[in-house]
Order: structure tokens, then sequence, then C-alpha cells
């Protein structure tokens, strides 16, 4: 086991910059999600850990050791690709035990270890079969099993649900967070979906244009926001967002009205949750067309606009107001989010 | 099961039409010697003149030239599986504008006729005084005998997901090592088709050991079989008697090996996704 330190890491690829300078610490032990959309740089800086892709500047460190321009095979990094790239022509306990025949291990104790991480992730009665002879589900698992055979200082994982069904995903969910539990190894998680992240990292990084945004446990990152980006990027639906106007000492925003503290920049921008929109068919608060209801089993989505603004409502499954009709909404002070128009931070 | 059977039919005639000359032949090599070919369409000459092949085993040493050619055959093919799998390797694994530059000189490379560089390669080849050996036969070998079965290979590398080659680089091997463990048995069919290719364009290679060997006990079969139309130059059956006899090895090669021209990787494993 071992730390993970990126320390001013920049990758170029020509003229395009995917990774700004990147500058963070994986503790020993901990399981870290790197999330952020599609292009943010998340899988560069896995790849440049792992060795696959060389750094333009700076410089990565496993367990103290600057390992910048150490090979692959010599980081004690294992990685689990999106695809699993298990290797078609061997079967599942050749594919475990690939890396200890390539270090010259021998047959007998590899075996045994092969034995102990196959039972570790549930697939030791899939040894003797091909990959195609698997099931998605399977397969992630022997990929598993094949990273954590080595016992690597550093566990690298590049979207490793992502090829799953919905109910197969939430179920390895728990049994990576399970998996993580037992052996305690770092472990660096690369995904674009928030719910992956926030369930199961002990602390998120979120990443946008090859540019750190916010570093934190899960709660932090949700609850307090570093800016515009990591506010409408973590929860879903989205935080819904409207340009400020100030007016005899108030903050109008979208259907929502809130006192204006001091010290505020020129311009500001103010952002609610769908969960903390109120909605409410008496008569308080703004009116709002209720234009789509979407049901979403345990609760439901109302897709309304008030004062020309659209915003979203997540609101208990038994409210479902009739499209068209109209509804109040409203939000507590306590609930709104506060962002320098300018630079997008959010204001304290 | 009845329609798979008729969706064969097609197949099957067009296999016969190139069977036919390979039956004529083998027909036509029993017939009484001397005898001209038949004007009508002769299924089974009667009698059977077996003798033909005693004859053409004793006025030309069949069974040396067949070791000769074998002898060529295998350096050449293993030399040319080895060369051209490690330059289809070699480019696959190169990014996309070094790569392209090799694919357009590997074409460029296919477009020379091989008569063009006879002259040349004569002359290298005296030069080092190789002629009247089987090292010009077998050199080419060292280039991959065609740039055809170096784009071959690299075509089949460039299908494997990249991601193979990075796992199996974090498991600690290296190029050489991810070549022969990961990349050639994901690509065996292929592997087998250039080596049949190449073998049968060695074996009937013609051109090659006419310019090189002088020496007789050194000729390949193409050469033997010009050698007995040289002793008797209107004797049909003895000639088709020996080119079965030259035709033979690589038909048994291919019956041998064809099982490896069908089988692939299966499913969605192949890709391992």
């Amino acid at each position: 086991m071992a730390d993970l330190r990126f320390a001013g890491v920049r990758k170029d690829y020509g003229e395009v910059r995917a990774l700004r300078g990147l500058d963070l610490e994986v503790a020993d032990g901990e399981f870290l999600v790197l999330v952020g959309p599609s292009g943010c740089g998340k899988s560069t800086a896995l790849r440049t850990a792992a060795g696959l892709e060389e750094v333009t500047e700076g410089s990565i460190h496993i367990g103290g050791r600057d390992v910048t321009d150490v090979k692959p095979a010599y980081r004690n990094v294992s990685m689990v690709f999106q695809s699993y790239a298990l290797f078609p022509h061997l079967s599942v306990e050749e594919n475990i035990g690939f890396g200890l025949r390539a270090r010259g291990v021998k047959p007998g104790r590899a075996r045994d270890k092969v034995l102990a991480a196959a039972e570790l992730v549930g697939c030791e009665q899939l040894l003797e079969r091909k990959p195609f002879q698997l099931s998605g589900g399977e397969r992630q698992r022997v990929a598993l099993a094949r990273a954590l055979v080595r016992e690597p200082d550093v566990h690298l994982l590049d979207e490793p649900l992502s090829n799953l069904d919905a109910q197969l995903r939430v179920y390895m969910r728990a049994e990576l967070k399970r998996l993580h539990q037992n052996v305690g190894t770092t472990m660096v998680y690369v995904t674009h979906d928030q719910i992956e992240a926030l369930t199961l990292g002990d602390r998120v990084a979120v990443l946008n244009e090859g540019v750190l945004q916010q570093l934190g446990p899960p709660d932090a990152v949700y609850r307090r926001p570093a800016n515009r980006f990591v506010a409408r990027f973590i929860g879903s639906p989205a935080m819904n967002l409207f340009p400020a106007e100030r007016m005899d000492g108030s903050l109008h925003a979208g259907p929502f009205v809130f006192e204006a503290r001091p010290n505020l920049p020129e311009r500001v921008e103010v952002g609610v949750r769908p969960e903390h929109v109120r909605v409410d068919e008496g008569d308080q608060g703004a009116a709002a067309e209720v234009q789509v209801v979407e049901m979403a089993g345990n609760e439901t989505y109302l897709h309304l606009k008030a004062s020309d603004s659209p915003l979203v409502a997540r609101v208990g499954a038994d409210v479902r107001p009739p499209v068209g009709s109209t509804v109040r909404v409203s939000a507590r002070p306590a609930d709104a989010y506060l962002f320098d128009a300018e630079t997008g931070e959010t204001l304290s | 099961m009845k329609s798979r059977n008729w969706r064969q039919l097609p197949a099957a005639l067009i296999a016969a039409i190139f069977l036919l000359p390979l039956y004529f032949m083998v027909s036509g090599s029993l017939r009484k010697a001397g005898l001209p070919p038949p004007r009508t369409l002769e299924l089974l000459p009667s009698p059977l003149a077996w003798g033909n092949y005693e004859r053409a085993f004793e006025l030309v040493d069949i069974p040396r030239y067949t070791l000769n050619s074998l002898l060529v055959v295998a350096f050449a093919v293993p030399l040319t599986l080895l060369t051209a799998s490690w330059a289809g390797f070699a480019m696959a694994r190169l990014s996309r504008r070094p790569a392209g530059a090799l694919i357009a000189l590997s074409l460029i490379a296919l477009m020379i006729p091989l008569t063009a560089l006879l002259v040349p390669r004569f002359t290298i080849f005296k030069e080092l005084g190789l002629i009247n050996t089987y090292v010009p036969l077998i050199a080419p070998a060292i280039m991959g005998t065609s740039p055809f079965y170096v784009l071959l290979f690299y075509w089949s590398f460039k299908r494997i997901p990249p991601e193979l080659f990075e796992a199996a680089r974090l498991e600690g091997l290296g190029p050489l090592a991810t070549w022969w463990r990961v990349a050639m048995p994901l690509v065996r069919p292929v592997t087998v088709a250039v080596a049949v290719l190449c073998f049968a364009f060695t074996w009937s290679n013609f051109l090659d050991p006419l310019i090189y060997l002088f020496d007789q006990e050194k000729f390949t079969v193409p050469l033997g079989l010009r050698a007995l139309a040289t002793l008797d130059r209107t004797n049909f059956p003895l000639l088709l008697a020996g080119s079965v006899a030259a035709t033979a090895p690589v038909v048994v090669a291919f019956i041998f090996v064809q099982r490896y021209f069908l089988q692939e990787f299966r499913g969605v494993g192949w890709l391992g996704r």
C-alpha cells in the first residue's frame, strides 16, 4: 500500500492540453474518485499514474518514490480498464495469473494467489472458462481479480462499471466498496457518473478541462460546491441557475427573491437545487407553469417555467400536478447558492 | 438445415470450377504414356497408367528436388512469419503518422514488379558470392517475402484493442513478449494464411531458382519439372505425373492446416468488451 501524488502534472497532446498542472494527493488506503465530463482529463490523469502516458511537465510519486520516468511494470500499480481488457485466448485462471507468470512466480504459488484473488471477488467457479463465455459482471470480477492478485500499491480503475446494465452496476458498486474495505489498498476510480462518485469515494476530485475544480468528501462537494461548474455537475437533476438582479436591497433570481447580502460583486448568479424548490398549490411564492411531469418511481421531476425562467423541481412521488396547470414555487434563503457571475466562484 | 445446404451450393459449384484443372492434371497423368491430351471430356482414363509416375521419377530426381524445395521452404516460411509479423506488430503499435508512412511505403513496394528487381538482385548476390546457393531464395524472407504479408499482419494486429497491449505492459511484458504471448495467439488464422501463401509462393517459385541455381543437384521442384519437359517435351501424361508430384505437398500442407483458417475467437470476448 502507498499514497499517490500528482505534482503539477501537465499533459499535452499536440495542441490539446489535457491536464493543466494537476496537484492531487491520494492518501494511503484511500478510495478517491476522479469525476468530470467527457474530455475533462480524468482518464489521462489515471493513465499518467499508470505510466501508459508520459507527462509533459510535473511529476508523479507513489509511496514517496518519484515514478515519473519509471516504466508501468515497475510502478507496482494495477489497472482495471473500461473494456476489462481480458486476454480472449486465455482462460480466466490464466488471465488472473498473467502478471504473476510474467514476473516469474512459481506455478504452485501463483495458483494459490490466483485462487485467493478469485475467491475474494467471487469468480472461483469460472477459472476454466474463456472470457467470451462470461457475462459482463463476471468479466468485471475477473478483471478485478487480475488487478488484485499482484497485491499492487495502487489500484487504478477506469470507468469499470460503465459497460454494465443499471441493476448490475448498483450491485457491483456495493461489491467494489466491500472489496476496498477488505483489501484496504489505495484506489483511484475514474467515472463520469456522479452517483458512482458520491457513493464510492472517501473523497471526490472534480475535474474540468484539465483543472481540478474541487477535492473533498462527497458530502462537502455536494453541499458546498467550490464553484458554478461543480454545483451544476454534481447533483441530478442539475442545480437551477438564475442571473440575479439587485432591486431595493433584494436579489431577484428567476422566480425567487432573496435578501441581498453586503459586499456582493457586481454580477451575481443564484443556484437552487431541484430538491430545494418548494412547490405549493396555494398562494405562497411565484407562479410557475407546469410544462413536463417526469415520474421517477419514488419521486417526481417537475419541469416548470416561472418569470420566463425554466427550472426543475424534485418533489415527492405523490405530487403530480397536471401539465399546463399553475403552481407556486419558493425556496429558503439558506438553500440558495450565490456565485460570482464573472469567475463562477462560490460566494461564501 | 435444408436451406443451409442449398445456400452452400453456389460455393460448391465455384469450388468445383477451381478444382477442375487439378482433376484433369491427375486424370491426365494416368493416361497412357505418349498420348496427347484428350479432345473430349475424359473423366478417368482406361487403363490407368500408374507407370507414368515411375517413369517421371526415373527421368528426374524428383525426391531430391522435393527435399531441396522443402529445405528452402523450411527456412523461408518461418523466417517470413517472424519478420512479417514483427514488422506488422511494430507498425500497429506506432502512432498514426509514421504508421501511415510505412503503409504507403509497403503499398509502393507492392507495386514494383519482381522482374524489375532481377538484375540488381542478381548483381548483389553475385558480388556477395552467393550465386548457386539457396541464400538468394531464402533472403526475401528476411524482409517478410512480400509487403502484402506485412500489411496482412498489420491489419490483424490493428484489430486487437490497444487496452490488451496496455494491460500486458502493466503486467510486466516487454514488446517482444507482448508480441509472442498476446498478439500472435490472437491472429492465428492470419498466421496460418500467411504461412500457406508463403509456402505456395516459395514452393512454386520458378524464376529465382532458374536465375540463381546452376548445379542440377541443387534444383528445386519447379526446375525439376522444367528438366522433365526438356527430356520428353511431348509426353503430356509424364509431364502431368511430374506436376502431380510437385503439387501434392502443397495440397497436403493446405489440407493439414485448413481448419485453422476458419478458427476465430468467437463472440464478444474477442474484443474483451
